[in-house]
């Protein structure tokens, strides 16, 4: 028997990461068989125009899951930022350019509010971002009385969320350069090294000498800036800017970076990870919409795709968290047996 | 570590059943020169949507067309634009769309025109650079005449009535009762329009303001509601007040909404178009215009079983509403 052949194929396996790309080469596979233009050009620019506001949330809600913090903010902050930029653009007569860097300066802004509470005061960051999810979309909703929007951007503003560059929808690119930024933050900066370590053991990172405060809040104040750049790439995309931009878009980013294989309570856990594990529901959600010749209870699956992707994408996140303590009590219950 | 290989086999088991399940539908894959017509509701788990899809459906089966029928799930705003991008990359074409946020959609329904789709709105209106035609389930004045000719006949053409409507700066209530108070001058000098009193469609707060109108106006024949939660709330108070049959009650609402107090007799009956006739015109103007039969700037268009129809201007109207009562009023579950 080739043993060490065998041990490390089981070892590149075992990897997370690699577990997520067969899933997506499965998805890939089934849905470019089943599905109608799946594998088109537009559609799969459409996979990624309609999904980068929760892969931006996710790469950035991934540093603060690091941390062993969670960012329930974000949705509620692309509502404020969009609403704000609206009001910049209409109202204020500012070019969309200038009221694209104040809103995320305003994400900044709420960021650090979040930063401030948990990392300053060490208030739990579940129940902070909780209420500041409330604050930031009901400030939303006061900005607007609930009702108004803001349309008619120039066309020059819109192409950013509607426009092909190089190949690709032109926010692509920008979530692309997020991405290779973060990436080099968590991975190759001894600064971003330390999420880990804070996830792992606040306590002893702090006797190791790492600033936990500034690690923490640098998580927190990025996060609150990356949904400000979501809330504009999302107005771009619709020509329309409410109170209700981002909705929901919090737990699918956390989604996303759970079965991305990041631990919920810090400490473990990789950008490439989030990447596959945004891309893997992304596909999902889009995909299921292209299987119209076929049928289920009488309809066709194309016409429950957001049900059924919602159905799916529990699964896939449960399967992926129940995997390690099921094999861990099928693993004692045959060293039971053995004795 | 086995923890790969059991997420494979997880993957693959969740699969089968679901691939087992599967059954490949009838229509094929869109061989041949079938229409495919694309119906977007606001959102999917409304009833009064579930009823248009009915109609919608029944059009497409006439017509040999492929009906897609999907819509958002829950408030994303950013699900109906997804939904139609999805449609124009499949190359739908025609779509037919109720607009939940009329400027967004409009981005994405502008592109489908440039991309050479067929667009028609119905129920609720996209802006009209975005979509050649709006079906049109009922005018400002086809509504306020339907509602004041009814309470006219059920009070002999004479004495006093009150609105209920939604809160007093609701632009399309204001649009209704002005229609009302128009047809009042013109048509029924004997009469009367002695209160408008808003309830902020809270059924509650209609059944309390009703009970005051009935106080300070003993002589009050009927009680007009121009708002949905209004007739049930305007029915309860009459019912209380014991003056069922005495005091009328009409009003604009679903039929399941109201089916308890018509049945009784407190309500008489309520004004709402035929909300599953609206999903099969829409889908028949879609295809119309798909086959060039039908034109922008047409005066008429032939619906088939709906027979011929007005249009005005960019606007295909549904026609007069219908009147929902005792007798009818089993037949409806919206």
């Amino acid at each position: 028997m080739t043993a060490s052949k065998t041990t490390s194929l089981k070892a590149i396996l075992a990897r997370h990461e690699v577990v997520l790309l067969l899933v997506i080469a499965v998805e890939v596979l089934l849905f470019s068989t089943l599905g109608r233009r799946f594998l088109d050009g537009s559609n799969v620019s459409n996979i990624f125009r309609h999904s980068v506001e929760i892969g931006l949330l996710a790469l950035v809600m991934t540093p603060v899951i690091l941390t062993g913090g969670i960012d329930l903010s974000v949705g509620s902050m692309m509502g404020l930022c969009a609403v704000c930029f609206g009001i910049f653009v209409k109202e204020a007569q500012l070019s969309p350019l200038v009221a694209g860097f104040l809103s995320v300066g305003i994400g900044t802004i709420g960021g650090g509010l979040n930063a401030f509470l948990i990392a300053r005061l060490k208030l739990p960051p579940l129940i902070v971002t909780l209420g500041t999810f409330s604050l930031f979309r009901g400030l939303a909703e006061a900005l607007t009385k609930g009702s108004k929007s803001y349309s008619a951007f120039p066309d020059s503003f819109l192409a950013l969320g509607n426009s092909q560059v190089a190949g690709l929808p032109a926010q692509v690119w920008i979530f692309l350069v997020v991405a290779l930024g973060i990436y080099v933050l968590v991975h190759h900066t001894t600064f971003g090294r330390s999420f880990r370590a804070i996830g792992f053991s606040p306590e002893g990172s702090r006797y190791a000498g790492l600033s936990v405060e500034k690690n923490v809040s640098l998580a927190y104040v990025l996060a609150g800036a990356v949904a400000g750049l979501a809330a504009v790439i999302f107005v771009a995309r619709l020509g329309e800017a409410r109170a209700n931009a981002g909705i929901g878009y919090e737990l699918l980013a956390i989604t996303a970076v759970v079965l991305g294989g990041t631990s919920i309570f810090g400490g473990s856990g990789t950008v490439i990870g989030t990447l596959l594990g945004y891309v893997a529901v992304a596909v999902l959600n889009n995909g299921l919409k292209r299987v119209m010749d076929f049928q289920l209870l009488d309809r066709k699956i194309s016409d429950m795709a957001s049900e059924l992707s919602g159905v799916l994408t529990g699964l896939l996140l449960i399967a992926a968290l129940a995997v390690t303590p099921l094999l861990r009590i099928l693993a004692s219950r045959r060293s039971r047996s053995q004795n | 570590m086995k923890r790969s290989r059991f997420l494979c086999s997880l993957a693959v088991l969740c699969a089968v059943p679901f691939l087992g399940a599967c059954k490949k539908s009838e229509s094929g894959a869109g061989g041949g020169k079938k229409l495919t017509i694309a119906f977007l509701p606001k959102s999917k788990g409304n009833q009064y949507f579930v009823t248009c899809e009915r109609g919608a459906r029944a059009a497409a089966n006439e017509l040999g067309a492929e009906l897609l029928f999907d819509g958002p799930t829950n408030s994303d705003p950013a699900k109906q634009n997804e939904i139609v991008e999805n449609w124009i990359s499949l190359g739908v074409d025609v779509i037919a769309a109720a607009c939940e946020n009329k400027e967004g959609l409009s981005t994405a329904l502008r592109k489908a025109q440039a991309a050479g789709i067929k667009v028609v709105t119905y129920d609720a209106d996209a802006q009209p650079d975005a979509r050649t035609f709006f079906v049109n389930q009922a005018t400002e004045k086809g509504i306020g005449d339907a509602l004041l000719d009814n309470a006219a006949k059920l009070v002999g053409d004479e004495g006093e009535f009150a609105i209920i409507t939604a809160n007093l700066t609701a632009a399309n209530q204001n649009a209704w009762i002005a229609a009302i108070k128009a047809r009042q001058a013109e048509k029924y000098p004997k009469m009367k329009l002695v209160d408008i009193k808003p309830c902020d469609d809270l059924k509650d707060k209609a059944q309390q303001e009703t009970t005051n109108l009935l106080g300070a106006h003993p002589n009050l024949k009927a009680v007009i509601s121009v708002c949905s939660p209004g007739v049930p709330g305007a029915a309860e108070a009459v019912k209380q007040a014991g003056k069922t049959g005495t005091v009328k009650v009409v009003g604009l609402g679903l039929p399941s909404e109201n089916k308890a107090y018509v049945k009784e007799g407190v309500t008489q009956l309520v004004i709402l178009w035929k909300v599953e006739d609206l999903g099969y015109l829409a889908i028949k103007a879609g295809a119309a215009l798909a086959d060039g039969s039908l034109k922008p700037g047409a005066s008429e268009f032939n619906a088939g079983k709906l027979g011929t129809l007005k249009v005005e201007g960019d606007n295909i109207l549904l026609g007069t509403p219908f009147a929902f009562t005792k007798e009818n009023i089993d037949q409806f579950d919206f």
